[in-house]
């Protein structure tokens, strides 16, 4: 029973860095309608400037102060998004779908080296604030704390982000544009401001991922690349474009894992193919897509 | 006849020891790395045009943690060699580098143009399993001269190249890892009964599980498979897996998770108190990037550094060859070398001494056919100690290493505990000339075939 418990936890623990990662994917995607391939390495390079500054530039500072930092990798995914959306994306819009997905794919080689480059080729960590937080008792079976604050985060930026599309003016502004950008413009929408902000947002919430869970799993080279190929499974389940769908989907995907690595441990890697592709059989949009 | 044989008789004749002394006998023939001893003067004419080697290896991808190093090692003995005059006095080396995360088929076609447009002299490096199979036979077909330094995959000999000329292989093969760790298991906690497992799903991680399987069967014939998990290489997030194998309540978990992907596990682990639930071995968990692993690390964990090398032992003054390269590979690159470093630089000098053993006996520069026959059962002593080529195969043996992690004042990051080193002859461990080729691999139907299961 105990550990049923834990495999919940755990299925959560995965579906919210995945729906930071997805639904930024996603948020990037509803707006602009560019699949961006180099959005794991975004996730990758918060996980990377987070370690950085909380295993290597402040190691051993107060617990305090590391979980301050810990945000930095957002920011810094958020600020490289806004630089890199008005210089290489913007001139690709009026092209053909096939040269987004090459730049972008690039991009994503782009951010591997440097990261390489300025990093090196050693996982980066910056456990302490993992340690710190230490472990609690849930019956006979002890678990790591930090996650419960990773999954708070998970479910914070989602109500966030809710809150914000449905609930703000900026949101009404996005939701019109991403409806019909033409449309949008014509109403004196700048589209050029909306497509950085998006972007950056989606950027940002990619970077916080990275932040969060680094701390317990540490920066490693190629952690980008796998995190994009789990991002299009979720919002393949859930439907690009969609925030309840990157919502679910990553919810889909997490407790999938969790079942198959706790039964069906030999085809782990095949199950999460399996759902998605069952998904894609049933509604080819995915759960919340627009046809 | 085998049910009279008990697990100690039979490690102990396997040579399986505990904390023995290298025994230091180097005849006056026998090549070292290094070039500080006296040069002889090479016979006969040798030209000056650069010895080009390509090396390949990861530079990019979670794999340059082991990539990396390996052209470090190959970096440093060419510094050296040309730092004296280059091979034979005259040939200086210059190392073309080409990344290894290319893929398979970019490799190919890579190793290619590096041999058809470069001409390169020597081909070096690679690290995948996944590799040395698809490339042994194109260099085969190119007729280069190539030494994989790892891509340790038993199938390689066994089965993608069973009758190698041009290439070699300098580190244990792979089967040596699962063998190894287990045989390890079976003298420090030989009443273990519950075991889990948590590999990598891909050759690497298979193969362990397949040795670490069959050696327990015949040694501990007691214990059970109880948990098994096999993560994507690259995986960081273990919570799942940890789960699921303390669920099992195993005596024993055992795994050849590496690199990131092991920093990753065992911080997770601890957090879930895994280390006190069960006890804890690795094949190549210390092997990968000694220094990336933290001062949290539990000690007492059987560590294993790909039963290769670890770059505390042999320790001190008792191998001067390791305690040398370990020096000038710090003062290099401010890091400490891993398993890859040492093959690399080990492969390049036993490149270098066949190289002039073969113009001592014939003058001049030799030929790709005297380099083979000189280096076919070559024997060089290495930072790890004695490395030979066997003639049949064309791989290279070395004693297999294991320990248990400690933490010591000297070091940032835990190492082997010197007082319990465990060496193990690597004959013992792997398939005889002459064995037929087997399913999985020779040494696994050796094992089957030959291994008594012993009484506990």
């Amino acid at each position: 029973m105990d550990v049923l418990l834990i495999h919940i936890i755990n299925s959560l623990l995965y579906a919210s860095v995945l729906f930071l990662i997805a639904g930024g994917l996603s948020l990037i995607y509803g707006v602009m309608r560019i699949v961006n391939m180099a959005h794991g390495n975004l996730y990758a390079f918060g996980a990377y400037v987070t370690a950085w500054a909380v295993g290597t530039m402040a190691a051993g500072a107060p617990v305090p102060v590391l979980l301050m930092l810990l945000p930095v990798g957002a920011l810094a995914a958020a600020i490289l998004g806004a630089i890199l959306e008005p210089t290489l994306l913007r001139p690709f819009y009026r092209r053909a779908e096939e040269y987004q997905l090459l730049v972008t794919f690039g991009l994503l080689m782009i951010l591997e080296d440097l990261m390489r480059f300025i990093w090196g080729p050693y996982p980066l960590s910056a456990s302490e604030i993992f340690e710190n937080f230490g472990s609690l008792t849930i019956g006979d079976v002890i678990y790591p704390t930090y996650n419960l604050l990773v999954i708070g985060v998970g479910a914070a930026a989602a109500s966030f982000l809710w809150a914000f599309i449905y609930r703000t003016r900026f949101g009404v502004v996005l939701r019109a544009t991403s409806q019909n950008m033409r449309m949008a413009a014509a109403l004196g929408v700048n589209v050029n401001r909306v497509y950085v902000q998006a972007f950056t947002l989606g950027c940002f919430m990619a970077g916080l991922g990275g932040a969060i869970i680094v701390p317990s799993q540490s920066a490693v080279l190629g952690m980008g690349i796998d995190a994009v190929v789990l991002a299009f499974i979720v919002v393949v389940i859930g439907g690009l474009g969609s925030l309840e769908g990157a919502l679910v989907g990553a919810v889909i995907v997490g407790f999938v894992r969790e079942a198959g690595i706790a039964w069906f441990p030999e085809i782990e890697l095949a199950v999460l193919y399996l759902a998605a592709a069952t998904v894609l059989l049933a509604r080819p949009a995915g759960l919340f897509g627009r046809p | 006849m085998a049910a009279d044989v008990n697990r100690r008789d039979f490690l102990s004749g396997l040579g399986v020891t505990v904390g023995a002394a290298l025994s230091a006998t180097a005849g006056a023939a026998l090549p070292v790395v290094g070039v500080a001893q006296a040069q002889e003067k090479p016979k006969g004419n040798i030209p000056d045009k650069p010895f080009k080697i390509g090396h390949m290896t990861f530079f990019t991808g979670p794999a340059a943690v082991l990539g990396e190093p390996m052209y470090k090692g190959q970096l440093l003995a060419s510094e050296e060699i040309n730092a004296a005059g280059g091979l034979l006095g005259k040939r200086k080396v210059e190392v073309l580098k080409a990344d290894e995360a290319a893929g398979t088929d970019a490799n190919v076609k890579e190793l290619r143009r590096l041999k058809l447009s470069e001409n390169i002299d020597f081909f070096c490096g690679i690290t995948s399993s996944g590799n040395t199979p698809a490339l042994g036979p194109v260099a085969e077909e190119l007729k280069v001269l190539t030494m994989f330094v790892d891509g340790c995959t038993d199938f390689l000999f066994d089965k993608a190249v069973p009758n190698p000329h041009y290439i070699f292989r300098l580190t244990n093969i792979q089967s040596a890892d699962g063998c190894t760790t287990a045989l390890a298991i079976a003298q420090t906690w030989p009443k273990s009964k519950r075991i889990a497992h948590i590999h990598p799903d891909y050759s690497y991680g298979r193969n362990a599980f397949d040795h670490l399987k069959i050696v327990m069967t015949k040694l501990m014939p007691q214990a059970e498979v109880v948990s098994e998990g096999w993560p994507k290489l690259g995986t960081t997030d273990f919570s799942s897996h940890i789960t699921k194998a303390i669920a099992s309540k195993p005596d024993l978990i055992v795994s050849s998770v590496w690199g990131g992907d092991y920093v990753a596990l065992y911080k997770q682990a601890l957090r879930y108190g895994m280390f006190q639930k069960a006890k804890f071995a690795t094949t190549l968990a210390m092997g990968t990037a000694p220094h990336a692993i933290g001062k949290d690390h539990p000690e007492g964990v059987i560590a294993g550094v790909h039963s290769n090398y670890h770059f505390t032992y042999p320790s001190g003054d008792k191998w001067p060859l390791n305690k040398s390269f370990v020096e000038k590979y710090h003062a290099r690159f401010n890091e400490y070398p891993n398993f890859q470093a040492e093959g690399a630089y080990t492969a390049t000098y036993m490149l270098k001494a066949a190289i002039e053993k073969a113009n001592k006996l014939a003058g001049g520069w030799p030929d790709d056919e005297m380099i083979i026959a000189m280096l076919e059962g070559a024997m060089i002593a290495g930072p790890a100690g004695y490395v030979y080529i066997r003639p049949d195969n064309h791989q290279g043996y070395k004693e297999a290493i294991i320990g248990f992690s400690k933490h010591v004042p000297e070091y940032p990051f835990p190492i082997l505990d010197p007082n319990r080193i465990i060496t193990i002859p690597i004959r013992n461990i792997t398939a005889p000339p002459g064995w037929p080729k087997g399913e999985p691999t020779s040494t696994y139907t050796w094992i089957d075939k030959t291994w008594p299961v012993v009484k506990a």
